[in-house]
């Protein structure tokens, strides 16, 4: 080291008392970044609170004046979960090959470091602007709002994150487990589809827990794409419901009460994505152990 | 290691089956059928990523080609944005309204005009704002994960700040707008106000109103929302100095903060990544933003006027576009921020993967 020197010679009061500032600096900045953290967690949890009842999950939201007012979210939690489902459908399979692509096709590597490179990029592309190719794609031939165009927008968030984790995934497993299966006669379709995604399923889990929770949570790929609705409805053909969309309509409204009912919605999604976090947690250690 | 054992097994079983030796022996590369789709099913999967980029830069040029013809190149650098005709009443020097024969005050009628200045400039002040709010404690706190906290601590701490970096955008905004901006308006903005108002160098840093919802207040959202992903990003950084660059500066004999200062310098271009990373988040940020910038479309140099991002005016503008150009403008406006997301995404994923984080940064 060039500057051992230096070092040695510095080891006086001042670079003594720098040194044991900084260290309660770094302390400091830890535990105000905790409490902050543990503050907003707070807020979110403590307010909510007591409007998450009943109604919330059985109620649609009633109209100002009505008796039932401001009734619940529930027309939101079912679009969600069609939403997100439908985006599953389009995300999970084409993010799970395109990570069994990167990680045991590596024929031409120019190729899969073209797709890694353009996965990382995409992972990182404001949700708001895959919304708008979501309503390029499919609002503006359709004519008018529709829940296909949000889950498209959906699944296009999706597809990066499967397919990274998974590539991440189908890495731990060792080298041998492929060599064995081909020793033993096995073709790679039968290698990868019997023993290499089997050994990796722990961590494949993972990946579309991630990609679940990212999902769930969006909004502004849904605001002119799927737009929301206060109905609860099936039929993703025209504007569909979602859970963010309604929290944001009243948050940004201007009724009381419909504001102490996003503040339910936030915790009711925030307890949604917490649990997912709980089991990628869990997933990702029994990966790691086994390897 | 029970799934990958009976994998393995079933497969042995089925080797041994008689007639399999047989396949095997007549298989030559790509000629089994369920080879071949597999095969094909994953490399359509692979380059649907790369369509799927290609896809959307070339949507959005097409789209937002009426506002390319229409205003040019200085649509960037143009501090106008009204999506409808303004009639304005004129008036003279003096500021006096200037009547007509009849008594009638005389109008302008302002035709539309598209300039994305104030939202740019909103982005730029907001997410730099942000970082330099974020960066010390981020580094700071990432510094007590490896080289301060306890085991134990250091699982659960780094447990609460994933799931942080997982909580969605749109419940910091709403804490943001129920609760930090009404704190802001009440008890810090009007103190800062009278400060600046005092000092006669920064008369132009105070704001007459105050809202709370204002340049200010997003970019506190915004550190927030970016310091779990910097804290995590450094962390896994740092973690890969060599113990030998550790163990050979303290052996001779520099100080805690002297090593952590090594540490910090051996892996800067990946730190430098970590920021990177925070930035293009706080630059793309959608709803959180939106909830507490104002939404104004100006350009003031104080940090407590209201003001607007590229983001946070999609948001609130397109899915209410008032006529074609107008969301050809919003086009044009989402083209510049996706434009403006691949450069800082590109810096970062270069210099995090060449600071050997390269895990760190897939995983978000």
């Amino acid at each position: 080291m060039s500057h051992a020197n230096g070092l040695i010679a510095a080891r006086s009061v001042t670079s003594r008392v720098t040194s044991r500032v900084m260290w309660l600096l770094c302390i400091a900045a830890a535990g105000l970044i905790i409490s902050v953290l543990a503050l907003v967690l707070y807020y979110l949890v403590s307010i909510g609170w007591h409007s998450v009842t009943w109604a919330f999950f059985e109620q649609d939201p009633q109209p100002y004046g009505s008796s039932g007012y401001p009734g619940g979210m529930r027309n939101g939690l079912v679009g969600t979960g069609i939403l997100v489902g439908l985006a599953s459908i389009v995300g999970v399979p084409v993010g799970l090959l395109a990570g069994v692509y990167l990680s045991e096709y590596r024929t031409r590597p120019w190729i899969t470091s073209t797709v890694r490179f353009t996965a990382d990029v995409l992972a990182g592309v404001p949700s708001i602007v895959i919304g708008i190719l979501g309503y390029e794609l499919l609002v503006v031939p359709i004519g008018h709002y529709n829940g296909w165009a949000g889950a498209l927008a959906l699944a296009f968030i999706m597809i990066p994150i499967v397919t990274r984790t998974t590539e991440e995934m189908l890495r731990l497993v060792p080298r041998s487990y492929r060599e064995a299966s081909i020793a033993l006669g096995a073709t790679k379709a039968r290698t990868i589809v019997q023993v290499v995604l089997p050994a990796a399923t722990g961590g494949l889990v993972t990946g579309v827990m991630l990609a679940l929770a990212r999902v769930a949570g969006e909004t502004a790929p849904l605001l002119f794409t799927a737009l929301g609705s206060r109905l609860l409805t099936f039929n993703p053909n025209y504007a569909f419901p979602s859970l963010t969309k309604q929290i944001w309509d009243y948050a940004t409204g201007p009724y009381a009460e419909q504001k102490q009912e996003a503040w339910a919605g936030i915790l009711v999604l925030i307890a949604l994505i917490f649990v997912l976090n709980l089991g990628i947690r869990f997933f990702a250690r029994s990966v790691q152990t086994r390897t | 290691m029970p799934a990958g054992v009976t994998s393995i097994e079933s497969v042995e079983k089925k080797a041994a089956a008689p007639g399999a030796g047989e396949s095997r022996v007549s298989l030559r590369r790509g000629a089994y059928l369920p080879d071949r789709i597999l095969a094909l099913l994953a490399t359509c999967s692979a380059l649907t990523i790369i369509l799927l980029l290609v896809a959307l830069v070339s949507v959005l040029v097409y789209a937002a080609l009426p506002s390319f013809h229409t205003f040019g190149p200085s649509f960037l650098v143009h501090s106008q944005w009204r999506p409808n005709e303004l009639e304005r009443i004129q008036r003279d020097a003096d500021g006096k309204v200037i009547k007509d024969a009849d008594g009638e005050p005389v109008t302008q009628t302002l035709p539309p005009a598209f300039g994305a200045l104030p939202v740019i400039y909103g982005t730029a002040v907001t997410s730099a704002l942000s970082l330099f709010i974020a960066v010390p404690f981020s580094i700071g706190a990432a510094l007590f994960l490896i080289r301060i906290a306890p085991r134990r601590f250091v699982n659960a701490v780094s447990f609460l700040i994933e799931f942080l970096a997982a909580v969605p955008s749109i419940a910091y905004g709403l804490w943001g707008l129920f609760v930090l901006a009404p704190f802001l308006q009440a008890y810090v903005e009007p103190r800062l106000n009278a400060v600046f108002h005092r000092i006669s160098g920064l008369h132009w840093l105070a704001s007459s109103s105050t809202t709370g919802r204002d340049i200010f207040c997003a970019s506190l959202v915004l550190a927030i929302m970016v310091i779990p992903i910097i804290t995590a990003v450094s962390r896994d950084v740092l973690r890969t100095v060599p113990s030998t660059q550790i163990e050979g500066t303290t052996a001779l004999g520099a100080t805690w903060w002297q090593t952590s200062w090594e540490m910090l310098r051996y892996c800067r271009s990946g730190l430098f990544g970590a920021i990177m990373l925070g930035l293009a988040r706080a630059a793309g940020e959608t709803m959180a933003v939106a909830m507490v910038i104002g939404n104004v479309n100006e350009i003031h140099a104080s940090p407590f006027a209201a003001a607007q991002t590229m983001s946070s005016l999609l948001a609130n503008e397109f899915a209410e576009a008032s006529s074609d150009l107008h969301r050809a403008a919003l086009l044009e406006v989402a083209l510049a921020l996706l434009a403006m997301s691949l450069v800082f995404n590109v810096v970062a994923r270069w210099l995090v993967v060449g600071g050997g984080g390269a895990r760190a940064a897939g995983g978000h």
